[in-house]
C-alpha cells in the first residue's frame, strides 16, 4: 500500500510538468488516392482532379513533377522545475508525380516518414 | 560518513541544475555514409534509389537529368540559469543565463542522368555543428 502511494506520488509529479505540442503543414497524402494513379495510364488532369494542384512543379529533362509535400511535428516536453527537457520531431510525406511531355504518369515517388511517428521527450537518445 | 556527504553533494547537484534547460530538434531521420553504400555510379537507378532511402525532399531539374536531395537537421540546445544558486537567499530572481545552441545540417545529393541512373552522390556534411554545451565562450 505504501509502495503504491509512494508510485502514485512519483508518478503525479513526474506527469505534473509534461507538454504535448502538435503542428502539421498541408493535407494528408491519402494511400488510396496515390494508388488510383496509374503509371503510363494516368493523365495529367486526371492527377490534378484526384490530388489537387501540386504545392511545386519541378521541369526537367522533358519531364514535369508534380511535388505534394506535408509535414508533421510533434514535441514532448518534460518540465521538472528546475530541469526541462524537450524534443521536436518533424518529418515529412514527399510525393512526386511523373509526368512524360504527352503528360501522362511515368512514374510515381511516395515516402510517408510521418506514418507512426512517436512524440519524444529524452533529447540525448538517437 | 557517505551519507553525510551525499545529502550536500545532492543539493549542491541541484543546485546546479536549477533552471537548465536541454532542447533537441530533429528534421527527418540522419542518413549515413553506410546508407548510401549500395549506390553504384552509373548503374542504381532512380527507383532502387527511392526503394532504399525512400522519396527525396526535392527534385530539381537540370539540363541533363535530375538532382535529388535529402535534407536533415539536428538542433541541440542546452542552458544553465546559474542565477538559480541564489534564489534562497534573494527576494528577487537572479538571472545569469548561459546558453548554447548547435545546428547540424546535412544533405544528400544525388544527381541522375537523362536514363534516371545515378551519375554522382556526395553529402554536404555539416552535422558536427550540433552539440549540447551552454558554455559560450
Amino acid at each position: 500500500m505504501r509502495v503504491r502511494v509512494v508510485l502514485c506520488l512519483v508518478v503525479g509529479l513526474l506527469s505534473a510538468g509534461c507538454a504535448f505540442s502538435r503542428g502539421t503543414l498541408g493535407d494528408e497524402l491519402k494511400a488510396e488516392e496515390i494508388a488510383s494513379i496509374v503509371k503510363g495510364t494516368t493523365t495529367r488532369a486526371e492527377v490534378i482532379a484526384r490530388l489537387g494542384a501540386p504545392d511545386r512543379i519541378v521541369p526537367a529533362n522533358d519531364y514535369d513533377i508534380f511535388h505534394y509535400y506535408r509535414y508533421d511535428a510533434k514535441a514532448g516536453s518534460l518540465l521538472l522545475i528546475v530541469l526541462n527537457f524537450s524534443r521536436l520531431t518533424v518529418k515529412s510525406d514527399d510525393l512526386f508525380v511523373l509526368l512524360n511531355r504527352d503528360g501522362v504518369v511515368e512514374d510515381v515517388i511516395f515516402s510517408g516518414r510521418t506514418q507512426g511517428m512517436p512524440f519524444r521527450f529524452w533529447p540525448f537518445s538517437d | 560518513m557517505r551519507r553525510f556527504f551525499s545529502i550536500p553533494i545532492m543539493c549542491f547537484a541541484a543546485w546546479l541544475l536549477a533552471g537548465c534547460n536541454v532542447a533537441r530538434i530533429t528534421l527527418n531521420e540522419p542518413l549515413t555514409s553506410r546508407d548510401v553504400g549500395f549506390i553504384v555510379r552509373g548503374e542504381t537507378t532512380l527507383s532502387q534509389v527511392v526503394d532504399q532511402l525512400g522519396a527525396p525532399d526535392q527534385l530539381h531539374g537540370t539540363g541533363t537529368g535530375l538532382v535529388a536531395m535529402y535534407h536533415f537537421l539536428d538542433l541541440k540546445y542546452s542552458r544553465v540559469n546559474f542565477g538559480y544558486l541564489l534564489k534562497p537567499w534573494s527576494p528577487v530572481t537572479p538571472d545569469l543565463v548561459m546558453s548554447g545552441s548547435g545546428v547540424g545540417t546535412d544533405a544528400l545529393e544525388i544527381v541522375f542522368d537523362s536514363r534516371w541512373t545515378v551519375r554522382d552522390y556526395a553529402f554536404t556534411h555539416h552535422v558536427t555543428g550540433s552539440r549540447f554545451n551552454p558554455w559560450p565562450f
